[in-house]
């Protein structure tokens, strides 16, 4: 920016000049009888007004903000305006001192515009001349008393010393005002008045009479002030440049008019413009005036700032744009601006400020693409001129334009992100954009053209030229040009044509690099600035701008610097892996190390270099390890005691390498093969590089392998891939005595492009470990220089996934990929020891008894083991079962731990027996039986709690062997039930009957009996030796158990045989309650108990073991309304028998309405005596009642007793009494009442609780009760 | 008809921003590096891109223009599984037509799918897949020159010279 004269940069703004203030300051106390204030309260006032006066604008380019503010100079009270027109001697017409037409102007014959013309108009012509005066005030006369009259005398000689006082005020004011006038200044006159002044009614008068002798202004022309505060003072300021403000504006419009007027008339009159000849020959002399196009711009110019001075935008973007125009139209012509002179170089100034100010004018309107379309167009355009006028791209001129181009567009950006410009962004989400295409249909102020704007860039895209990007971006490409310009400078120095131009001296003085660093400097501030909070440190934008700085410190050959930005900016490049990016700047790193003297610097740059093989120098693979070596043979290190060490932690290793065990886990004793292939870079050779030893160190106490290198074979050239072999490693049980001694082994360790080297062994332990290699070390020496190479052994870079191979074959190299995981370690074991454990039983089990399983454990290893066992029995999935185990005298229901086996000899077996007592369901029991085994040759561990207890696990010998064990446990008997109920014959009690209310009354009216039949099955696949069997009773509230049939039979105590079965029989009363829920049983008032043994294969027999079974829960139906036939089995020929009826009602609610028939038939076998048909009374729900009939036989056999019919009419009756169907046809309609012979009474169990109530006999069973009569 | 558009450079990055292939079209040796940095200064405009979608819930591919420098302006797209693509076009005055950058990124994403779909990538790569990533890498290397004829096929038809001649 400061390559351009500010005047045709800054914004332009009304200007004010502030004169009095000084004489305030300066003047001493004009009171002296006043005893003397700290400080003279107008003296702070001025300054106060100073300060917010000159504070509140300053010069700057960007000043988008509108807010009535003036640009504010202090000037001289009496200061004189430069003249406006001098006298031209010559043609005696008046023009500008600065016109071109003027002689003596700088301008003259042909300059377009001066920034003196900006200058007279910004610091020397005000639009507002604003003057701060005292008004006269007359001392204070305290009064001596209250009571003391106003003196008249005094007070008209104080009215007069006051009118004179004016007078001269007004004089010296009215002067004033003349010369503002003749230049269409305002003048403002503000004065100064102490408080008590403003109070003092006489002021109204006084300044009335100011002004009119003044000839001020009406309007806005004075102002009173007295000293006030600091807000105050601002409130002040403000109001006077609001009232100033209008008169500004017209002041600087009517210069506007002024110059149209005068571009109209000489438009009008271009063609007629006196243009004074000059004789031919001296037109090189003799500069012609100025061209009309010249006029135009001058004029256009002019009115563009007096636009920009009113603060309107648009109109001076306009006349500015004119401006320019027509400044591209003279540069067009070679005529009007002839090349490399002076106007011509003041008119390329003037076009780039003018571009600048168009710029920043569309700018703050937020039109960036047209901003930029215009600074773009600038370049292109004044690009194709100076290629015209032989300042194109091959000249530093252009160059150091174009950058200068691109700089202030920066700083102009820069300046404007400082305030209001926002920067754009080119990306929009598709949601964004629906927003903001709404936002644009609601807000319908926006201009149609910020719409369509947005509209496109929607539709189609962006024109990438035309994206507003921060200030960084301007930056480095100022950066970049003047790159280029130094570039071209130096060409131009070297070719020496150039060196007589003047433009050469001047750019001999500038320092290229200098700029470059603080161009770039720039740009990284700016992207710094601008990056968003979320980058976590990834800005690689800087460090591609801090690169550049770095390779121009370089440049200016300050090495130390840019090695420090190198070191900064190689750790994301490496770690990222940008390898491409990487390599050049390791190459002037090492330039600069080497320029530095920094010989390890060198060193480890040209190894990285080395290991990052392919990509550097592709032409010659062995140019590397040349200088590399030139490197190590020319120069010594600086410390030569202590070997340069190269740490692969950052950086490629210099060859990759790669561990892999072929076996995991090995044994003891067993010999476990190893390779590490090391393998070098492609592209790269490092052939030459001396490597003298390679160490492997093993963990552990493992003495390291040392490989050193020998000459093989000289003439032949090195394979691709070769081996060397390391041999068979043992590793002794006691390692302290050779710990220093490390293997030494001979081989070529020299790499070619891509070459591997294979480093085969195999370790051999006798104790077990876990081992690794934990550090393979390549040594170089050359010269002094000792240099290691620590290779990198953990995971590969994830970038370069080696894949882990296994050479096979070295005649033609093959190798096999080993895809496993584990290949870097190796687990070294003791070998498992041999043991049998075989387990003996006869399956299945029977519940209930302890079931003997025979553990043999036979040691088959050749050691002699201490043996442990441990059995489990696993949970069952029956909850009710409770299972144990027993072994010795240990008992458990699941696990039994650390039965001791003793120490058993090779070859020598044991037994021992393990007890499973499984009860409840039957089902799988599952034993889980572990033996384990330790070696008696190592010692037991010590203490189990020490620390160390991790590692020294692996190392004791032990072993475990595991056996599972599915035993079927069976019921050893099945019991059957059969069950079947009888009516209670008891006669029943009636419903009041006191009896049935006391508390042991057993009633078993409803239950009756129930006999359970149980057959007992012995199931099991081995006989069984019955000991006893018991019913076990347990009376409940419902059911008691009356008699049974096992309890004294003893010819079931004998031995069982599979599938035998065995019958008894129980008889239960049952009373079940009312709270008894009928849905659910009663319990089974007992149980079988039944003390058997197993009949063992051997006829042994087992262990007693006893067997429960309940009694089944009963379930006794109920009966409705039953009728039950009593009658005798046997008669006698004529011998009379009574046989009785007795109908129950055992319905719960209904009463029964029962009528009884006796139907005799001729056939029959009887006489009758008794009633023949009737009806008996209602019987109330729980009531009975019994007939009686005398019956004498007549005939011998089985003879039917005559047929009884019992009818239950309720529900006949029912139907006649509600009258609702027809009656009844005959009493057959109505419900027959069951009769049932009681000596045939059984009934099954009720299925549920409807059937019950409904049907109660077995109908297959129904039959006429039949009498056997015998004569 | 807007101009045709001019494909100077290709590049392919890695989830892990790591370069798979970086290729150039028509450009002098000493230029390729330009375009290696200007695909890793992507980088960052593409962090911001995604975060700035991330927010929006966005699941845009098309970055849209990252930035111009000097002579060429530099678009991003990112594939669902974050492999990011970055071009770098001349730099022309003219409206570039979203439509016409998205149709190169997609053919270059396609480009992409069919090279990292070769099973011969990871044929010693471990097999539980840990580092899966480092077959992508291996796609762009030299060893497989499948990636490189696709993504010159594209170019070509773009109207850029692949290097090493037509």
């Amino acid at each position: 920016m400061n390559s351009y004269p500010s005047e045709l940069l800054n914004q332009l703004a009304p200007v004010m000049f502030v004169a009095g203030l000084e004489d305030l300051t300066l003047q001493p106390p004009q009171t002296p009888t006043r005893t003397t204030a700290p400080q003279d309260p107008f003296a702070a006032l001025s300054t106060r007004l100073r300060e917010v006066l000159l504070s509140q604008r300053k010069a700057a380019i960007w000043q988008p903000e509108k807010n009535r503010t003036f640009k504010v100079l202090l000037a001289d009270k009496d200061m004189r305006f430069p003249p406006r027109k001098v006298e031209d001697p010559q043609t005696h017409t008046m023009h500008s001192p600065l016109s071109p037409l003027t002689p003596t102007s700088p301008m003259y014959p042909d300059g377009l515009i001066s920034p003196f013309w900006i200058r007279k108009h910004t610091t020397l012509v005000p639009a507002v001349f604003v003057i701060f005066m005292r008004i006269y005030e007359s001392p204070v006369q305290q009064p001596r008393s209250p009571l003391d009259v106003p003196d008249a005398d005094r007070e008209r000689e104080r009215e007069v010393e006051e009118r004179r006082r004016d007078t001269e005020l007004a004089s010296d004011i009215a002067q004033r005002k003349k010369h503002m006038n003749e230049y269409g200044v305002k003048l403002t006159v503000v004065l100064l008045a102490s408080r008590r002044m403003l109070d003092d009614p006489a002021l109204d008068a006084r300044l009335t009479f100011i002004r009119r002798q003044s000839g001020l202004d009406p309007r806005a022309a004075l102002f009173v002030l007295s000293p006030v505060s600091q807000a105050e003072i601002g409130d002040f300021v403000r109001s006077l440049q609001d009232a100033l403000y209008e008169p500004a504006v017209e002041y600087y419009t009517n210069h506007s008019k002024r110059v149209r007027r005068k571009r109209n008339k000489h438009s009008q009159t271009a063609s007629s413009y006196p243009l004074p000849m000059s004789p031919i020959g001296a037109a090189g002399t003799t500069p012609r005036p100025l061209r009309p196009e010249g006029w135009t711009v001058r004029y256009e110019y002019k009115m563009a700032c007096f636009a920009e001075f009113r603060g309107e935008d648009e109109i001076a973007l306009k006349h500015y744009q004119d401006a320019y125009s027509s400044l591209l139209i003279m540069f067009g012509s070679t005529a009007i601006l002839p090349p490399r002179t002076k106007r011509w170089s003041e008119a390329r100034v003037l076009a780039d400020c003018i571009n600048v100010k168009i710029c920043k004018l569309y700018l703050y309107n937020n039109e960036h693409s047209l901003a930029l379309a215009h600074h773009n167009s600038h370049i292109r355009r004044f690009a194709d001129f100076c290629r015209g006028w032989g300042v194109g791209e091959e000249t530093f001129e252009f160059w150091a334009w174009l950058a200068r181009q691109h700089r202030i567009l920066a700083e102009l950006l820069e300046e404007g992100t400082k305030s209001t410009l926002k920067i754009p962004s080119h990306f929009r989400t598709p949601s964004q954009t629906a927003a903001l295409i709404a936002a644009h249909t609601l807000d319908s102020s926006t201009s149609q053209r910020t719409l369509m704007e947005a509209e496109t860039q929607r539709l189609l895209g962006v024109n990438p030229m035309q994206a507003l990007q921060h200030p960084g971006f301007y930056y480095y490409m100022a950066a970049r040009c003047t790159e280029r310009r130094r570039e071209r400078f130096l060409s131009a120095l070297e070719s020496e044509t150039a060196t007589a131009t003047p433009a050469y001296a001047t750019e001999k003085k500038v320092d290229h690099l200098a700029v470059m660093v603080e161009l770039y400097t720039k740009a990284h501030d700016n992207f710094k600035h601008f990056r968003t909070a979320g980058n976590q440190g990834h800005d690689r934008f800087i460090l591609w701008i801090v690169n550049k700085i770095a390779e121009t410190y370089c440049m200016q050959r300050k090495y130390q610097v840019a090695v420090r930005f190198f070191e900064r900016i190689a750790r994301t490049y490496r770690h990222e892996g940008w390898t491409s990016l990487l390599l050049p700047l390791l190459l002037t790193w090492y330039q600069c190390a080497q320029q530095l003297g920094d010989m390890e610097l060198s060193v480890r740059l040209l190894i990285e270099m080395l290991s990052h093989g392919a990509g550097y120098r592709r032409d010659d693979p062995d140019a590397m390890q040349e200088d590399l070596m030139a490197v190590l043979k020319s120069t010594v290190p600086s410390s030569t005691n202590k070997p340069l060490v190269i740490e692969p932690s950052e950086s490629e290793p210099i060859l990759e390498s790669c561990i892999v065990f072929w076996k995991p886990d090995v044994n003891v004793g067993e010999a476990a093969p190893f390779q590490i292939s090391l393998t070098a870079p492609s592209g790269v050779s490092m052939s030459a590089l001396p490597f003298t030893t390679l160490t492997v160190e093993f963990s552990a106490d493992i003495p390291p392998i040392v490989v050193q290198h020998s000459l093989g074979d000289n003439g032949q050239a090195l394979s691709q891939v070769r081996k060397i072999d390391l041999g068979l490693i043992s590793i002794s049980a006691s390692p302290q005595k050779d710990k220093l001694e490390a293997r030494v082994v001979e081989g070529v360790l020299r790499w070619g492009p891509g070459h591997t080297v294979v480093l085969a062994g195999a370790l051999l332990s006798d104790t077990p470990r876990t081992l690794s290699i934990i550090k393979v070390e390549l040594t170089l020496q050359e010269g002094s220089w000792t240099i290691q190479f620590p290779l990198q052994l953990i995971k590969p870079r994830h970038r370069h996934p080696i894949i882990s191979r296994w050479l096979v074959s070295s005649q033609p190299p093959r190798f096999t990929p080993i895809t496993w995981e584990s290949y870097s370690e190796l687990h070294i074991h003791h070998r498992p020891h041999k043991i049998q454990v075989s387990l003996a039983h006869h399956a299945p089990a029977y519940l209930g008894e302890e079931y003997p399983i025979v553990v043999e454990v036979c040691n088959t290893d050749e050691r002699e083991l201490d043996m442990v066992m441990d059995v489990l029995l696993q949970p069952t999935e029956y909850d009710e079962a409770v299972n144990y185990i027993s072994v010795d005298d240990q008992r458990s229901s699941s696990l039994i731990k650390g039965v001791s086996l003793g120490v058993i000899p090779p070859g020598a077996s044991l037994l021992k027996t393990i007890y499973l007592c499984s009860s409840g369901v039957a089902g799988d029991r599952t034993i889980d039986i572990s033996v384990q085994s330790r070696s008696t040759a190592t010692p037991e561990p010590s203490s189990p709690a020490s620390p160390s207890l991790s590692a020294d696990i692996s190392l004791v010998d032990k072993g475990e062997t595991l056996q599972t064990l599915v035993v079927s446990a069976v019921e050893a008997f099945k019991l059957e039930h059969d069950v079947t109920y009888r009516r209670s014959l008891r006669p029943q009690p009636g419903p009041s009957d006191l009896r049935t209310f006391d508390a042991d009354y057993w009633d078993d009216r409803d239950g009756g009996e129930a006999i359970v039949a149980s057959t007992f099955v012995c199931s099991g696949p081995s006989s069984v030796a019955v000991e006893a069997i018991k019913l076990i009773r347990e009376d409940g509230a419902y059911a008691k158990v009356v008699d049974c049939s096992v309890e004294d039979d003893t010819d079931v105590l004998a031995e069982w045989l599979p599938g035998d079965e065995f019958c008894g029989s129980c008889r239960v009363s049952l009373a079940p309650g009312d709270e008894l829920e009928e849905d659910e049983g009663i319990p089974g008032p007992g149980a079988y108990e039944i003390t058997w043994r197993r009949v063992l294969l051997d006829g042994e027999r087992g262990s007693p073991s006893t067997s429960r079974f309940s009694l089944p829960p009963l379930r006794p139906p109920t009966d409705g309304l039953i009728a039950l036939l009593d009658t005798p089995p046997i008669a006698r020929l004529h011998e009379p028998i009574t046989i009785r009826l007795t109908i129950r009602n055992r319905h719960p609610s209904r009463s029964a309405n029962v009528t009884v028939h006796l139907e005799t038939e001729a056939t029959d076998s009887f006489v009758v005596a008794g009633l023949r048909s009737g009806r008996l009374p209602i019987l109330l729900p729980g009531t009975e009642e019994q007939i009686l009939w005398r019956l004498i036989p007549i005939e011998c056999g089985y003879v039917k007793v005559p047929r009884i019919r019992v009818v239950d009419r309720r529900r006949a009756v029912e139907q006649a009494q509600g009258g609702q169907g027809p009656l009844p046809d005959s009493e057959s309609e109505a419900d027959a009442v069951r009769i049932v012979d009681i000596r045939w009474d059984v009934k099954d169990a009720s299925a549920s609780v409807k059937t019950a109530r409904i049907s109660m006999d077995d109908s297959t069973r129904k039959g006429e009760p039949i009498i056997l009569v015998v004569p | 008809m807007p101009p045709q558009l001019r494909l100077n450079a290709v590049a392919f990055v890695s989830p892990q921003n790591h370069p798979i292939l970086i290729r150039t079209f028509g450009q002098q040796r000493q230029d390729e590096l330009k375009y290696h940095y200007i695909a890793h200064t992507s980088l960052d405009v593409i962090d911001e891109r995604i975060a700035a979608a991330a927010t929006s819930k966005s699941t845009e591919c098309y970055l849209s223009l990252l930035y111009t420098m000097e002579d060429v302006a530099v678009y991003g797209y990112i594939t669902p599984l974050k492999v990011k693509i970055i071009i770098a076009l001349a730099l022309s005055d003219a409206v570039v037509r979203d439509a016409d950058v998205i149709t190169i990124f997609r053919a270059l994403h396609t480009a992409y799918r069919h090279s990292v779909a070769n099973p011969f990538l990871k044929l010693n790569a471990p097999a539980d897949g840990v580092n899966d990533h480092a077959s992508l890498l291996l796609a762009g290397s030299a060893q497989w020159k499948g990636f490189r004829r696709r993504v010159d096929e594209i170019g070509r038809a773009v109207g850029a010279i692949p290097p090493g001649g037509i």
